[in-house]
């Protein structure tokens, strides 16, 4: 394997890891709600499932304690500004400083153990493809998971009366409410399960690493909710910024493991300025593509 | 800028009261680390050698998580050591505290709560530690690690090991056992400690394999797993099939080594158990007995112009390496483990050294001529990595 | 990369954008917006004051947040009392702590009337904290540039002005992208953040490494001159002074000043700024800039008074803080100064906590979320303007 193929391999890797948030958070904001809150769900979910599984010995059952945390952390994100109007920015903000602080809280009997059993399964058939097979169909369960989801949540966003729904609460949610419809509760499910995708881009994170560390997330929820940004709104633009940036996480380990001296640090910098840079260009197209409710929520920040 | 000592003084008259109701009310409710640690003195103190010192009170400074498993694990292990070993003195712990000014509020909360001596442990504290001794001339102040170039204040000592001594042991373990004859060494900054250690493990390594080269892969963190298991994960793809680091923490990669079905050397704390037949052996920190004597020196009033008024390295050589080998694993080969052994003998004769000349350094160049055996100063001033280790430092 | 071939870019029915995007000036939008805020804030923030109710519940919705925080500290085996007791006594009871809480609140402050700057605009500045880092990052170019050439006072000017530059500059990007393609600040102002933090490693890891530091990563130390002088013998620090100074600046900015008053008008309706004839681009930039100075000063002072060397770490979060300080005080100037020291005392109580309760350190975060929290829950704040 050459250090394209693995920078590519681990870039899946770790870009599910934005993935699965970028998802979520897509939803979300589809149905008009922004979560910076992102970053603490998956703090959450990392924990949650981290201790599930270090006490049950199932991994499954702790990407389902993931879900479940990062569900409960979306509807606190959601209640609070779905239904008590708070600013968005502020309440995302302050998910994340909560979870930030219960998860070191709680966390801390944690990080000196070790869980084991969220492993690569070789797809039989597929890995065996030249070139794309080992690294597209060598990961964990939750990459392919992953992989379904693109699909998924663009055939229920855009051929489902559910998904319709929710776009219609991201557009104008006065509208749906004339038609009878509850804007309110559907964008408050979109934010929870939105959020319940974070959970498991965290369980993701502290089950595949087999290990917790405070603020183990490091920034990524933030960059999950930029990358949504970045595709405009789009399933595929999720799934191409998310490996972009898990590329491009990747590529310096992998230089330096062919003995090749790389900036570390500039590189670190790369991801955030190819995301800045596409949000950039994209950021006309960006602007009539954004749900209205959003774009709303968003100027009335302030 | 000196702190006046006024001020300090009131401060701390202020202080008192309201601290010693509520230690009243917290040694009621007994929810503190400390209040643990003098259960378990009580229940196990007869069998322990006690020292028995004036009364004083001791803080312990971590930058990360007293679990990691790693440096701050060990840090926590030598401290708890103390509060069970010396029934006078009562510890007071304070984990992730980061490398800013933070470092100078946590020393201040301690020194109000009678801290009378501080150690601070992590490696980017030292100038915070240093002015803080010279701020309280009245509070002992260590640093764990650091190298102390100008004179020294009365009240300001490092203390910190031969760290490359353990890890060139753990280099042999590492050529002794690879296949594929690749190490791969995941560390986080490229400071004189860490270069020192990765060429004593590929001097250890080449010693028993001269065909073993070892590649490197920085995470620019002291822990970030994400960073770990990336790195981890492209040495392993490389074909490397013993992995050590320089962390930190050390659960990541001994995880990504247990996953792949390959061997790890451990740095900082004896992991055996979280990967039995991977875990080849590795270095661990056994912090007490230097706390101890730096405390007993420090309640006894001998501190000041005593060795750790200075920068007190312990080596092999004065068997006193607060680094020592932890244990060895099934993986290694009778005849490894007994050339390990006869090294670990070796180095603590007189005149031994992992660094003694010939060393060469990757560009070719002579870093020691043959014969020549580099002081302590020099091997932690290294700047050049040895020929056979693969990758390069970031230029500084 | 193409979007273009993407599921469903083609079909997007049956709502279609036609049908539902509505002009920016319609009147649904016009309604949901905040009144244009036409009189003096501060006139009424002093009406809202004497609101007996509300104040009652906000300060039921601080004793409810420090109860939840109790009961989590109990959780964990602390009685809550001692705690509360504790954080008093590290960050208030005595001269010394006070003077380290002041001292903390120095970059806090300033950062957080780089929220409510361009909040008054309408722009959201989640940048705060890379504005604080390039601000230090240039203060300590120039201090140790300048070294021991110049005389204190002209160093720590240069100092100032270069860290407040910084961070104008680093927040005007966000603003010339917002105001010229629409890029939503909220989003570049945070990415902008990371970058900020790895501009700061790569300098203090290759360029600018100290050379006698034994290999840690930090800069040189600034020249004794250069340092921000320390007053009347406290270990607060002229630092102090200058943040008083700009905050009450600020306020008089933004309360007393036609370019305060446009922010305003800007912020309530960018398009009946617009149509009145306000310059509203420049307007939004100049909010951001400002702002952004405003931080950037704050991570400067910092540097210069307290840090005195630029390390890793050196502001972890101090800007995230600083935003939600600001919210609680609705960015009104006053009040986010208020909010902002209380902030920092809370974010500075954590070692006191984990030294005399046995708490871990970072459970202050969750005090500091619950007193943003409290007030959500207890009183709605949807169409309120702020």
């Amino acid at each position: 394997m050459n250090g394209v193929e693995q920078a590519l391999m681990f870039g899946v890797d770790s870009g599910t890891a934005i993935l699965l948030p970028s998802l979520g958070e897509m939803v979300g904001q589809r149905a008009g709600v922004i979560n910076l809150g992102t970053e603490g769900c998956m703090l959450a979910g990392a924990l949650s499932s981290f201790i599930v599984a270090s006490e049950t010995g199932s991994i499954a059952t702790g990407v389902v304690a993931g879900l479940v945390a990062g569900m409960l952390c979306g509807l606190l994100h959601g209640w609070l500004t779905v239904r008590r109007g708070a600013d968005q920015l502020a309440s995302g903000l302050v998910v994340w400083f909560l979870a930030l602080g219960v998860t070191s809280v709680f966390g801390s009997g944690y990080t000196d153990r070790i869980v084991t059993g969220l492993d690569p399964i070789a797809i039989p058939g597929l890995s065996k493809i030249p070139w794309a097979g080992p690294i597209l169909f060598d990961h964990d369960i939750l990459v392919y998971v992953g992989y379904a989801l693109v699909p998924l949540t663009w055939y229920a966003l855009w051929r489902t009366r559910i998904g319709l729904s929710v776009r219609a609460a991201g557009e104008r949610p006065e509208v749906v409410a004339t038609a009878g419809g509850r804007p309110q509760l559907i964008q408050m499910s979109a934010v929870a399960i939105g959020a319940g995708l974070s959970g498991i881009g965290g369980a993701q994170l502290s089950l595949s690493l087999g290990n917790w560390t405070n603020n183990m997330t490091a920034g990524y929820g933030f960059v999950a909710v930029a990358v949504v940004l970045f595709a405009a709104w789009r399933p595929l633009g999720v799934l191409a910024g998310s490996y972009l940036f898990g590329v491009a996480l990747a590529t310096a380990s992998v230089l330096q493991a062919h003995g090749v001296g790389v900036n570390q640090y500039l590189l670190d910098a790369m991801p955030y300025l190819i995301t800045l840079t596409a949000l950039v260009l994209l950021a006309r197209r960006g602007a009539q593509q954004a749900p209205e409710a959003l774009v709303r929520a968003l100027t009335h920040a302030a | 800028m000196p702190f006046p000592v006024s001020a300090r003084v009131s401060r701390t008259t202020l202080a008192v009261v309201p601290l010693v109701a509520a230690s009243l009310v917290l040694s009621a409710c007994g929810s503190s680390s400390t209040k643990n640690v003098a259960a378990a003195s009580s229940a196990s103190g007869a069998k322990a050698s006690t020292i028995t010192t004036p009364k004083i009170a001791v803080g312990f400074l971590m930058v990360g998580s007293k679990k990691d498993y790693g440096y701050n694990e060990a840090v926590y292990d030598g401290s708890q050591a103390v509060a069970k070993d010396m029934p006078n003195v009562n510890v007071i712990t304070a984990d992730n505290v980061p490398e800013s000014n933070a470092v100078t509020t946590a020393m201040d909360s301690m020194v109000s709560q009678g801290a009378k001596v501080i150690f601070a442990s992590s490696y980017g504290y030292f100038q915070y530690a240093e002015k803080f001794a010279v701020a309280h001339p009245d509070v002992i102040v260590l640093h764990q690690g650091g190298f102390q170039k100008d004179a020294f204040p009365a009240n300001f000592g490092t203390y910190w090991g031969q760290a490359f001594e353990p890890v060139s042991l753990g280099g042999m373990a590492a050529g002794g056992t690879t296949k594929t004859n690749k190490l791969g060494y995941v560390y986080a900054f490229p400071i004189p400690q860490t270069i020192a250690n990765i060429d004593a493990f590929q001097l250890g390594a080449q010693a028993v394999n001269p065909k073993a080269q070892t590649y490197l892969v920085n995470t620019s963190s002291w822990c970030d797993p994400v960073k770990q298991s990336q790195a981890a994960a492209a040495l392993l793809s490389q074909g490397v099939d013993v992995l050590t680091q320089h962390q930190d923490c050390q659960g990541t990669v001994i995880n990504a080594a247990k996953k792949a079905g390959k061997y790890v050397v451990g740095y900082h704390y004896d992991a055996q158990s979280l990967d039995p037949s991977g875990w080849l052996t590795g270095s661990a920190w056994n912090w007490a007995p230097i706390y101890k004597k730096i405390i007993a020196a420090a309640a006894g009033g001998t501190f000041k112009g005593s060795p750790y008024n200075a920068n007190w390295v312990g080596d092999f050589a004065h068997d006193d390496n607060p680094l020592t080998l932890a244990s060895i694993g099934s993986s290694v080969s009778a005849d490894l483990k007994a050339k390990i052994t006869a090294e670990q003998t070796a180095l603590k004769q007189p005149g031994a050294s992992v660094f003694k000349g010939p060393i060469v350094c990757q560009d070719g160049t002579v870093l020691y001529a043959a014969g020549v055996t580099p002081t302590y100063d020099q091997i932690n001033s290294i700047n050049c990595l040895v020929k056979g280790v693969v990758g390069t430092l970031p230029k500084s | 990369m193409s979007l273009t071939s993407e599921p469903g870019a083609e079909t997007e029915t049956p709502v279609t954008r036609d049908d539902l995007t509505v002009e920016f000036d319609s009147p649904t939008m016009v309604e949901e917006r905040p009144a244009v805020v036409t009189t003096g804030e501060s006139l009424a923030d002093r009406i809202r004051l004497t609101d007996w109710h509300r104040t009652g519940v906000t300060v039921g919705a601080y004793v409810a947040a420090l109860a939840a925080f109790g009961i989590l500290a109990a959780v964990k085996g602390a009685n809550p009392f001692t705690v509360y007791h504790s954080m008093l006594n590290s960050t208030f009871a005595d001269t010394g702590s006070i003077q380290q809480t002041f001292l903390r609140s120095i970059p806090i402050v300033l950062a957080a009337l780089a929220v409510a700057v361009p909040a008054r605009a309408g722009l959201v500045n989640v940048g705060g904290e890379g504005q604080i880092i390039l601000g230090a990052v240039a203060a300590t170019g120039v201090g140790v540039a300048i070294g021991s050439h110049v005389p204190g006072p002209l160093s720590w000017l240069a100092m100032g002005l270069a860290g407040a530059a910084a961070g104008a500059v680093w927040a005007g990007i966000a603003g010339v992208l917002r105001s010229t393609l629409n890029a939503n600040e909220s989003v570049t102002t945070l990415l902008l953040n990371f970058i900020a933090n790895d501009i700061m490693l790569y300098l203090i890891y290759q360029p600018w490494k100290d050379p006698n530091g034994s290999g840690q990563p930090q800069s040189k130390p600034l020249d004794h001159h250069a340092i921000l002088p320390k007053l009347f013998g406290s270990s607060l620090n002229l630092g102090l002074i200058i943040a008083a100074v700009v905050a009450i600046g600020v306020w008089y900015l933004l309360q007393r000043t036609g370019w305060g008053f446009a922010l305003r008008v800007v912020g309530g309706n960018p398009e009946a700024a617009r149509r009145a004839g306000l310059p509203v681009k420049p307007l939004l930039i100049s909010s951001m800039v400002v702002g952004g100075a405003l931080a950037g000063l704050g991570g400067a002072l910092n540097l210069a008074g307290v840090e005195t060397q630029l390390r890793p770490g050196t502001t972890i979060t101090f800007g995230y803080i600083a935003f939600l300080a600001s919210y609680l005080g609705r960015h009104n100037p006053a009040k986010v100064v208020v909010a902002s020291v209380v902030f920092s005392a809370i974010a500075l109580s954590g070692n006191g906590l984990q030294i005399s309760n046995g708490l871990d350190g970072q459970i202050v975060n969750v005090l500091l979320g619950l007193i943003v929290l409290a007030p959500l829950i207890l009183a709605k704040h949807g169409k309120r303007s702020a």
